[in-house]
This record gives structure tokens, C-alpha cells and sequence, in this order.
């Protein structure tokens, strides 16, 4: 069974959440999680929920970066912060793949420190999973959007493995067999774009076994035209951001209307059912996090607002990844480039 | 004659005799009686059917071994509220482990039947009750007692009850109005209230382990003191047992070996349920060193070891500093039964 470091003291709710995401998971699943942190607090958590502690260990160190530290300044004063002893512990071997819901730039930072990039790969890339329509029966209900902030600007060759990684990923986590890999662009035409975009284009064609579709725009993220979309880290971040905003304006809407008027009140709520299921399938604690791909080492990063749900999830994303040898897929993928 | 005097007070004290009550449903056995069909499927059961929860039968057979070895009267004891129809199963189920006993007691579940007191047929505290204070007239008054019992019925209410009797802390009065506020069978109430009279007191449980076969958080037994134990496998009481002198390290091992071999435990879930136990108190840190360096050898450690994060002398040093303040551990107080009765009525 595979062994998960989680930074136990990362993200907006943690320990707390973090420590029943991880109680949970361990009565769930045959995962061995090794929480990082400080022991006596996390103890404490778990002694007041139903776990199996025949699946967890804890590692105690007392520092811990907080969401809004500087990670470059927090990463070189905390040597012994929570997140670079997990990530440490993944490197000398002692568990296979990292869960972290922390500051995001220090999760980076610390997977830089210790985690080789795969031979080959050029840059890491941050990938994460958004719900959209979809096209076709099987066809996953989630989308994996790469980069979304590891990088800001990219060459084409950049771009291009993270097509080979996040096909790799899609392949073996949401088990599609030829998943559909685009290139985020403002034309579908293969011109379209600046010399980056159509290099990289041109040579996406060329690659054999992997179901490149071709350019696809900002309107058709949402449809199930793509299952893997590429585009630089700078890109990526401005749609994440856009979509989780959006989602919040829709809420806020549907909240208004209902105290506008009671014939829209009473609308909204034969609706109810129908939202439920809108927020099931949006809601972010049910995919756990988004992965680091293009490491030796699986990294899982969580959303900062992280709940337990989130954090059993991903734990189980990247058990199934270490399992099914996501890294080495990506690895045999980049030398065949 | 002084002489004669001098050298009989200086003889040596023979060891305290000591007794094991063990639960059979859940805590013995791994009793499927989750629903109707497992629950009439029992009486069929032949005893090569019926399944031991994980390294039980080694551990009891490892307690009496332990205590014999070291010159201790040791008695037996197995109390269970499954109706005696089914005790031949039973009876020869232990049999087939190699579990000697001196007792087995079973609920007249059809005298409820008979009467039409349905109630009586789940209702366990009153029977678990009088039958282990019938039992405790019945061994030597300064026997060391042990309780073994689980968290699917109400053993950490009976066996606290029973100990908190024995040793004096409660009175009849008292006795009466719990036992009536969990609402047992007034002949029960009656019954026991009899048995403590003229009872001759003495602090003789020392404590009680309870099996979380139900995953139950730990924080829910708080109330209980640290008498009770509460365990998540057969391993974790095995080590407190060294801890406390009624197993040796061999003995702890071979209940290791049986979860290992028997249970697909790993060298890694049993280190985790060492540290686990550690952490939560109930298990002295150098007696689980003491079980990591016997078991290693025996390949029932993981080899290898992570490195701390700092020195342990640094990550004390900074503990002060960024740490939460250690709980200190405080001693137990009576405990209030009639609040202990409502909250507990409340998370069954």
C-alpha cells in the first residue's frame, strides 16, 4: 500500500480538517498516511474522531508557514516547517506522494527544494480540475486545466510535455482511455495565437498516441470538447480564478433573486434539487486537489480551504496515482518525445 | 520463639491471585449480529464457523501462561449475554483455541421471552451486573481483577460500575438510582443492591480494556478515568498488559506473530498501533521501546526508521516554545454516574 506524506498544519482549516480528512481516509481505505505536524494537537483531533490507527503515523515538527507568509522568505527562515519535512520525508523515501493544502508558493518552493523534475522535463507544471459539460457517455465530468501558476511564461517545447503530462495524468487518474488534449488559444485556427502557440501547434500534431484536438477557446472550456487543456502558468491562473469567481456570482445572484421577489424565491427552490446536484458536482472537496506533474515525486496540492471530504479525497487521488505509476507514465511519455 | 515469629513475617507474601473477565459477543467472538439474517444465522454456527477477533485467543491463552509462570492463582472468566442454546458452539469454539476458563455465563434470554419483557432481551447492564458481582463473591478478596469488554453495548458502564462497587465507591442507595436511570429490571435493581451488601471492599480492578470494534473516538471513555483503556486491536492491549506485568515480551510477540500471520497485519499497522497507544497515554514509552527492540529482531518492526525532524533535545527546546502546552495527566475522580448515564445514553 502506498504511504502519503500530508502537511497537516497547511491550509485554511487545518489541523482540524486535515487530521479528519486523514481519520477518515484511514477507515476508508488500506492508504498509510504520515501526517507531518505537531503531534500532540493532531493527536488530540484524532482522539476525538472514529480512526484506525493502524494507518497513520505522525511525524512532529512544531514549525508551520502560514497562508499568508511570504513563501520565499518562510521557506528559507522555517527549515522545519511542516510542508519541507513532508516534502523531505517523500524525497529519503519514506512515503510515496505528498498531500498538501498549504500556501501554494511554499508547497512549490518545497517541491523545488527537494523533488527532482523527471528526466526530461523542462518545468514542473500545476495542474488543476474543473467541472464542465459533457460530450459523450464516460466521458469524466472533470477537465484538467495545465498550467494554472507554476510558470508564468512558456516556450512551445514547454508546452508541449505539459500536453504529454497532463495526458499521462488523465489517462491513468480519470482512466480515459485516449483523453482529448487542446491548446488554449483566442482562435481555433492553427495560425492563431503568436509563434509559441503554432510552434507549439505544429508539433503537438506530430505526436503519435495522443488524441490532440487542436486549439479550443475561453468559450469552450466549459463544453466537453477537451478533456486535457494546455496553456502557460500566467494564462491558466486568470481562467482558474475567472471560474471559481464566476461560480461565486452565480450564487450570489440566485441569493438575491430569491429576496427580490417570492414568485423567484419560490422558482429557486423547486430548483433545489437541481442546484444540489450543480453544487455536487462543483464542489471542489470531491476531486481533493490538483496535482504537481512533471516531478519524480507525486505531489497532491489541495485547495486552501481544504475540508475533510477534500482531504480524504485527495489522499485517495494520490494513492490511485502512486498505484498506477503516474510519474513513470509521464517519464516514458517525455523520453519518447 | 521470636525467632520462629521473626522468620514467618519475613517470609515472602504469595502473589496476588489474579482474574480475567472477558465479554464473548464482539470482544471474543467477531459476532456478526448487524443484521436479521447474521443475527438468526448464530444458533446454526458450528464452532469451526465462529471467527476470534485477532490475536484474543493468544493474548488470553499468554495472560493465564504468564501468571502461572510467576506463581499467580489465575482464574478465567467469560460473561455473555447471548442466550445459553448456543453455548455448546461456544464452549467448544474455546475449546479449539486453547482457551482454558473457569466460567461461562450466558442470558437466560428465554425467561424474558416467556415473560413478555422484550425490553429485557437488549437490556444488559442489570444481567452483566449481578453475574459479575455473583462471581466476584466467589474469588479470593484480594484477587486482581482485569476487565475485558467492547464498545458496541455498555461494558465501560458495567465494568466501571463493577469496579467502583467492589473497591466501596458506591453506594446501595446510589447503586439503586443509576441503575434504575439506565432503566434495568427492578428485580435486577433488587438483586444487585443484595449482592453489595455485606460485600467486603476492595480496590481490586485494576483496569479495563475496552476492543474498539466500533472505531469509537477515544474522547468518548474520558469520563471513565484512566482505568479504562480503550484499544484499538489486540496488539495495543498486549503491549499495555507487558507494560503492567501480566504478559512477558515473548507473549506480546506471539500476538503480534498471529496478527501478522493470521490478520494481514504489517510490521508498519503494528508500529502505528504502538505509537498510537503511546500517544494517547496508555502505554509508557520505554515499555514500548522495550516491545519495538524484542520485536524487531522478529522482523514484526519495520526496519527502517525515519529520521526526526531535529534532534530530540532541539524538538523539546522548540516544543516550549511552539508547541500547544502538554495536557497534564490528572488523577481520576469519582466518577459521577448519574451525568455519566445521561451522556451516555445520549451517543448510544
Amino acid at each position: 500500500m502506498p504511504t502519503i506524506a500530508i502537511d497537516a498544519m497547511g491550509g485554511d482549516f487545518a489541523p482540524e480538517e486535515i487530521v479528519k480528512g486523514v481519520a477518515h481516509a484511514s477507515l476508508e481505505t488500506e492508504i498509510e498516511s504520515l501526517l507531518v505536524g505537531d503531534e500532540r494537537q493532531i493527536q488530540a483531533i484524532l482522539d476525538g474522531v472514529a480512526y484506525n490507527p493502524e494507518h497513520i503515523s505522525i511525524h512532529h515538527t512544531g514549525e508551520v508557514i502560514g497562508m499568508a507568509e511570504d513563501p520565499k522568505a518562510a521557506v528559507r527562515h522555517k527549515r522545519h516547517a511542516s510542508i519541507l519535512v513532508a516534502a523531505r520525508l517523500v524525497a529519503e523515501g519514506h512515503a510515496d506522494a505528498l498531500v498538501t493544502a498549504g500556501n501554494t508558493g511554499a508547497a512549490v518552493l518545497a517541491c523545488a527544494q527537494y523533488f527532482k523534475t523527471i528526466r526530461g522535463v523542462r518545468k514542473a507544471a500545476l495542474a488543476s480540475v474543473y467541472p464542465r459539460q459533457t460530450e459523450y457517455p464516460g466521458q469524466d465530468q472533470l477537465a484538467l486545466l495545465l498550467d494554472v501558476g507554476a510558470t508564468i511564461r512558456c516556450d512551445a517545447t514547454e508546452l508541449v510535455q505539459f500536453a504529454l503530462m497532463g495526458n499521462a495524468y488523465a489517462r491513468k487518474i480519470s482512466k480515459v482511455a485516449s483523453p482529448r488534449v487542446a491548446l488554449l488559444n483566442m482562435g481555433t485556427e492553427d495560425t492563431k495565437g503568436g509563434d509559441v502557440l503554432v510552434h507549439a501547434h505544429r508539433q503537438l500534431k506530430t505526436i503519435t498516441g495522443m488524441n490532440f484536438v487542436g486549439n479550443i477557446e475561453g468559450n469552450d472550456l466549459a463544453k466537453g470538447k477537451a478533456d486535457v487543456i494546455v496553456c502557460e502558468g500566467l494564462l491558466g491562473n486568470v481562467v482558474l480564478k475567472l471560474l471559481e469567481g464566476l461560480a461565486e456570482v452565480v450564487v450570489d445572484l440566485a441569493g438575491t433573486a430569491a429576496r427580490e421577489h417570492w414568485r423567484w424565491k419560490l422558482g429557486l427552490m423547486m430548483l433545489a434539487s437541481g442546484f444540489g446536484r450543480l453544487r455536487d458536482l462543483t464542489d471542489y472537496s470531491a476531486y481533493g486537489g490538483a496535482p504537481i506533474l512533471g516531478l519524480q515525486n507525486l505531489v497532491i496540492k489541495s485547495h486552501g480551504r481544504s475540508n475533510a471530504r477534500a482531504i480524504k479525497n485527495a489522499i485517495k487521488v494520490a494513492g490511485k496515482g502512486v498505484r498506477d505509476g503516474v510519474t513513470q507514465e509521464i517519464s516514458s511519455a517525455i523520453e519518447q518525445l | 520463639m521470636s525467632a520462629m515469629r521473626r522468620n514467618k513475617s519475613r517470609a515472602p507474601k504469595p502473589p496476588r491471585p489474579v482474574v480475567y473477565r472477558w465479554d464473548l459477543d464482539k470482544t471474543y467472538l467477531r459476532s456478526d449480529f448487524d443484521s436479521l439474517r447474521e443475527l438468526v444465522r448464530i444458533p446454526f454456527e458450528k464452532p469451526e464457523d465462529k471467527v476470534a477477533v485477532p490475536g484474543v485467543a493468544p493474548l488470553i491463552r499468554n495472560l493465564r501462561k504468564t501468571a502461572t509462570d510467576r506463581g499467580r492463582t489465575v482464574r478465567v472468566f467469560f460473561i455473555s449475554a447471548s442466550p445459553p442454546q448456543i453455548s455448546k458452539a461456544i464452549k467448544e469454539k474455546l475449546t479449539l483455541d486453547g482457551i482454558e476458563y473457569d466460567g461461562i455465563v450466558f442470558k437466560n434470554q428465554l425467561h424474558y421471552l416467556v415473560r413478555g419483557k422484550f425490553r429485557g432481551l437488549r437490556e444488559q447492564v442489570g444481567f452483566k451486573l449481578t453475574e459479575l458481582l455473583k462471581s466476584h463473591r466467589d474469588v479470593p478478596a484480594d484477587s486482581e481483577e482485569l476487565l475485558f469488554g467492547d464498545d458496541w453495548e455498555s461494558d465501560p458502564l458495567i465494568y466501571s460500575l463493577y469496579a467502583d462497587i467492589v473497591a466501596g465507591r458506591i453506594q446501595n442507595e446510589e447503586l439503586g438510582q443509576v441503575l434504575r436511570a439506565i432503566g434495568v429490571d427492578p428485580p435486577l435493581v433488587v438483586a444487585a443492591q443484595d449482592l453489595c451488601t455485606d460485600m467486603q471492599c476492595s480496590d481490586v480492578v485494576a483496569k479495563i480494556f475496552i476492543n474498539l470494534e466500533r472505531r469509537t473516538p477515544p474522547t468518548n471513555f474520558r469520563s471513565f478515568g484512566t482505568r479504562l483503556v480503550p484499544a484499538f486491536n489486540y496488539f495495543q492491549t498486549a503491549a499495555c498488559l507487558y507494560d503492567s506485568g501480566h504478559l512477558t515480551l515473548d507473549a506480546v510477540a506471539e500476538v503480534a506473530t498471529s496478527l501478522v500471520t493470521g490478520s494481514s497485519y504489517t510490521p508498519l499497522r503494528l508500529a502505528n498501533s504502538l505509537a498510537d497507544i503511546v500517544r494517547r497515554g496508555h502505554l509508557r514509552e520505554p515499555s514500548a521501546a522495550a516491545v519495538r527492540h524484542h520485536l524487531s529482531p522478529l522482523g514484526l518492526m519495520p526496519q527502517r526508521q525515519r529520521p526526526a525532524a531535529q534532534p530530540p533535545w532541539w524538538q523539546r527546546v522548540l516544543s516550549w516554545f511552539t508547541s500547544t502546552p502538554e495536557e497534564q495527566p490528572v488523577a481520576d475522580q469519582a466518577i459521577d454516574y448519574q451525568a455519566l448515564v445521561t451522556q451516555w445514553r445520549v451517543t448510544r
